[in-house]
């Protein structure tokens, strides 16, 4: 099992030691290879809250979340009983927002920060940002850039390959395409899922673009006020009525397709998932 | 750093949110200067009790303003044993000789090991370790075993006893005033408040609106930043900065990495917040109307009196040499 959530409760604390409900009885199973699960709900719902449970950035009030074999309870991290920092090697997580981890004075440096603190050595790491910064859709003159000179997209990419050097055994990322071009977006996509078909890793992904959902998710969970309603397969979920009540659309492909049929009358021998099946069962119709 | 309360409103209902800023300010510089003047650790004793009474007839809850002291513990625990073992006026109302023997020393270097390996798991640490201190120095003074290396004293004077009690009851007073201050006067009303408070160093060509505007939106930011450090950590903590643990060096590299994107979010967040004010027209200097008045109340009156009351009291026994 890679991580598992058991009863998991978690409360933010206001100043004043209100509390507000974050998440609530949360259970769910992770495999610890070949997932791809894409995390979707409201803004505020709690998907950020409840990723940053899967490497122990959060620890819950109630409740267990065991990562990788360790389980990581209020108690037992109070007690110091167990270590942290394997896993949040293990479980790379990329943060919403790349300001608040970008501090080095290069590209390079800071892509080579995360892991350089796990003890891998330098001209490892070194090697890894050259190449990294490829897969992440930028050439390797910007490795000597200041990180606070990019645009928003490129400081994005940035931060996604500074996880990506830690080569963690599962990728988390927190809305990673957000304030991206579609083009940019569609590449990043592509990168994730290459790591995750060539080395089987399982990757979450929190997004609020349907079409990615559907496009690359063998697996979606919805949150709703910090409780998890709906966890399965992505096309149950966009057969269901009702999904604008979680604040849902259908993706593009498949409204496409729904239209067809009800205003055609036409009968698609399997849902398309890609724009390539459609056109193979189009081409096959006009055949 | 989560408990951070100096800087933070939050929201109530009792006569001190429903006074003047203006009155809370003054007050609260004229109690201020009256926990300088006074001299006698009974005086301030009975200031500090008189606070209390405030703060419970204004329903603020005693821990959280003792949360807001967290941050000076350090300070505070540091002028205490300073005065204690280093003020050597008054009588001497403790003495003790340390004996340094091997015996003693080898059981007081088991107990710091002791303290070593468990002091991840106590929750006061502080104070634990205090204990510890403590439980050492009592070791050496009663317990030698073999012959004895050297001997040192330790005195403790009456006025050196009284100094430490006294500069930190006066600590506790003054920070205890700024945090009413601040966790009952919302943002806005603390700025109109500075700027009437100010009004008067206009005469001498100071910009004192933008001064009262400066201080409240300093105040105003420290919770939001303490927000975002919160973040931060986060954020280095999922690439491997244990921010608990670590040698110097490590230490070091935590730090910049905590406090250079720190410094990037507020000069971005300033840079935004001028936008802002800009696109709302605001211009520095220019004349503005304001929504809310500021209306004076019985109750200020009284507040006022209170502070001038106690202000003169202060005075007149510093005089007469209290
Ligand atoms: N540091 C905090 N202190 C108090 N409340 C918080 C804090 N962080 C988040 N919350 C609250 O917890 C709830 C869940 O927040 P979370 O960031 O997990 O939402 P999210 O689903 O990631 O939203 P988004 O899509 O906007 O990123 C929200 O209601 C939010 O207001
Ligand atoms: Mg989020």
């Amino acid at each position: 099992m890679g991580i598992k959530f058991e009863q998991v409760n978690y409360a933010y604390r206001g100043p004043d030691g209100q509390k507000y409900l974050a998440l609530a009885n949360i259970n769910l199973p992770i495999g610890e290879t070949g997932e791809f699960i894409t995390l979707i709900g409201e803004t505020g719902s709690g998907k950020t809250t409840l990723v940053q449970h899967m490497n122990a950035l959060l620890v819950p009030d109630t409740g267990s979340v065991t990562v990788l074999g360790v389980k990581v309870t209020k108690e037992a991290v109070a007690k110091k009983r167990i270590k942290l920092n394997p896993i949040r090697k293990k479980v790379g997580l990329v943060f919403q927002f790349p300001e608040y981890q970008l501090f080095e004075e290069t590209v390079l440096k800071d892509i080579i920060f995360g892991p350089k603190n796990f003890g891998v050595p330098e001209a490892e790491a070194k090697a890894l940002a050259h190449e990294l910064i490829k897969v992440v859709g930028l050439d390797e003159s910007y490795l000597s850039r200041s990180p606070f000179n990019l645009s928003g997209g490129e400081k994005k990419r940035v931060s996604i390959a500074g996880i990506l050097a830690m080569e963690p055994d599962i990728l988390i990322l927190d809305e990673p395409t957000s304030g991206l071009d579609p083009m940019g977006r569609d590449e990043l996509l592509t990168v994730f899922n290459r790591i995750h078909t060539t080395l089987n890793k399982t990757i979450i992904l929190i997004t609020h673009d349907m079409n990615t959902v559907y496009r690359y998710a063998k697996r979606a969970l919805v949150m709703r006020s910090g409780y998890l309603v709906y966890d399965g397969d992505p096309q149950a979920l966009f057969s269901r009525k009702n999904i604008e009540n979680w604040n849902l659309e259908t993706p593009d492909l498949l409204a496409l397709q729904q239209l067809i049929s009800s205003e055609l009358g036409f009968k698609f021998p399997h849902t398309a998932k890609t724009e390539e099946d459609l056109l193979t069962m189009l081409e096959a119709v006009i055949a | 750093m989560k408990n951070i309360v100096i800087g933070r409103f939050i929201p109530g209902s009792s006569f001190l949110y429903k006074m003047d800023p203006r009155t809370k300010i003054i007050v609260l510089i004229l109690l201020m200067v009256s926990a300088f003047l006074v001299r006698s650790l009974s005086l301030i004793a009975f200031g500090l009790m008189l606070l209390m009474v405030v703060l419970i007839v204004g329903r603020i809850s005693v821990k959280r303003v003792l949360l807001g002291l967290r941050p000076l513990m350090f300070l505070l625990i540091f002028t205490f044993s300073f005065q204690i073992f280093f003020n050597t006026a008054g009588e001497l109302v403790f003495t003790t000789t340390l004996a340094y023997s091997p015996g003693g020393l080898g059981v007081v270097v088991l107990l710091w090991f002791f303290w070593w390996f468990t002091r991840r798991r106590i929750p006061f640490k502080l104070l634990y370790f205090l204990v510890v201190l403590i439980a050492s120095g009592t070791l050496l003074s009663l317990f030698s075993y073999g012959p004895i290396f050297t001997t040192s004293t330790i005195e403790v004077y009456s006025q050196g006893l009284e100094m430490a009690l006294f500069i930190m009851l006066r600590l506790v007073i003054i920070v205890t005033l700024s945090t009413i201050l601040t966790l009952t006067t919302k943002p806005t009303d603390l700025n109109l408040g500075l700027e009437a408070v100010l009004k008067p160093f206009k005469l001498i060509r100071v910009n004192t609106e933008e001064m009262a505007m400066i201080i409240s939106i300093s105040l105003r930011y420290i919770p939001t930043l303490l927000d975002e450090a919160n973040k931060i950590i986060l954020a280095q903590a999922s690439r491997g900065v244990d921010f608990s643990e670590g040698k110097l060096k490590e230490k070091l590299m935590q730090i910049v990495s905590l406090l250079v994107p720190m410094f990037i979010i507020s000069f971005k967040r300033s840079d935004e917040l001028a936008s802002a004010m800009e696109a709302r027209s605001f211009v520095p200097g220019r004349p503005r109307t304001r929504l809310h008045q500021l209306t004076w109340r019985p109750m200020d009156t009284v507040a006022l009196c209170f502070g001038l009351i106690i202000l003169s009291t202060v005075i007149v026994l510093r005089v007469i040499g209290w």
